[in-house]
């Protein structure tokens, strides 16, 4: 997962469990809980929570960073389904590095997984 | 050129509305294995997916191949295109090797198949970026003609995943830019390919909205104005959401 990488690279530490439960509030991630209402408002096609979200990242990082999340949200509504649609598996290499993570958040056990 | 954007109450970095702009023109135009008119009825069938009775019954079964039904549609396309169609929209993080094998074996060709849902994809993520940045979806182009080839990829392979693809080192100059860099060793760069423009669209666009190559350090000569870890949790989150374990 590459939030991991980038704390490894910034020397913070990110609390990972967020990317599944959706709670940003250890996590130590600028704006987390805005960028996690914002991700789930998109993805979830909830306009109502798209548009606080939208109107809060505004608010405090600029119109150009709510785009910027914008973007990076509609691109994973397409990577995803790429793999999903077509049963792309996770390449060898990433195997035995994410191991560990894999366990620790349960991400074995999607339907997804191939 | 599609006008896409031009109300936004945001401004868009100069190269992703172009890249945004030139996807949107290149749902409407032949394809390889589709004509304009299919790609077109494609993308109005992807939008009317969301309120499908039959989707939304399925969405919330423990397994959504336990519910029988019809798909609410169009009446454009071939049911087992709308069967494709609306469940990549929907429900996509539990579809299955033997689902897609009774995709195939009802007569979809393989080919048509990758192309169905890089046009799909690639309308339910522009749609998602305007729902971001909180404008209408764009209306629907009118399609262009033309015949589209029909010429099936003599390079490509099965795998890695369910369906053949072209590997790099089989790549012809059709997929050299695709694969620049060494980005094939991902296996999702490698999904589309065996119909290459529908690879090159779909990531045409995606290179701008996430980035060419995720391998690289941080933001290195990356212009964002949010942080590599906050579009890492961004990326993450959607993917889960969408139950994507790749």
């Amino acid at each position: 997962m590459r939030l991991r990488v980038s704390g490894e690279h910034t020397g913070n530490e990110y609390d990972l469990h967020s990317v599944v439960v959706g709670v940003t509030d250890d996590s130590s991630l600028p704006q987390g809980d805005l960028m996690n209402a914002f991700a789930e408002g998109v993805c979830n096609r909830n306009p109502t929570q798209t548009e606080a979200a939208r109107k809060g990242i505004v608010a405090t990082l600029g119109e150009a960073a709510m785009v910027d999340a914008a973007a990076v949200i509609a691109a994973f509504n397409a990577y995803p389904r790429a793999a999903d649609a077509t049963g792309i598996p996770i390449e060898e290499f990433k195997l035995e590095p994410t191991a560990d993570l894999r366990e620790e958040l349960a991400l074995d056990a999607l339907p997804s997984r191939h | 050129m599609a006008n896409l954007f031009a109300v936004a109450p945001a401004t868009i970095r100069p190269p992703l509305l172009s890249a945004l702009e030139t996807a949107w023109s290149q749902l409407a135009e032949p394809g390889a294995w589709l004509t304009g008119a299919e790609r077109t009825a494609v993308v109005a069938e992807v939008r009317h997916a969301w309120n499908c009775g039959l989707c939304n019954e399925r969405k919330k079964a423990l397994s959504p191949y336990t519910v029988a039904g019809e798909h609410e549609h169009l009446g454009a396309l071939p049911s087992d295109w709308v069967d494709v169609i609306h469940r990549v929209a929907t429900d996509s993080g539990r579809l299955t090797q033997s689902w897609l094998h009774e995709v195939l074996d009802a007569g979809v060709a393989e080919d048509e198949f990758i192309e169905i849902i890089g046009v799909a994809i690639l309308a339910i993520t522009i749609d998602a970026f305007a729902d971001g940045i909180g404008v209408e979806h764009a209306a629907l182009s009118t399609p262009q003609p033309g015949t589209p080839p029909r010429e099936r990829l003599e390079s490509s392979t099965p795998g890695p995943g369910w369906v053949s693809t072209t590997a790099p080192e089989n790549a012809g100059p059709e997929l050299k830019e695709h694969y620049l860099n060494g980005r094939g060793q991902f296996n999702i760069v490698r999904s589309l390919t065996l119909v290459p423009p529908a690879a090159t669209q779909l990531f045409g666009l995606l290179d701008c909205l996430y980035m060419p190559n995720p391998s690289i350090r941080e933001l290195e000569g990356i212009d964002r104005s949010i942080s590599r870890a906050q579009m890492e949790f961004l990326a993450a989150r959607s993917s889960l959401l969408f139950g994507c374990f790749y």
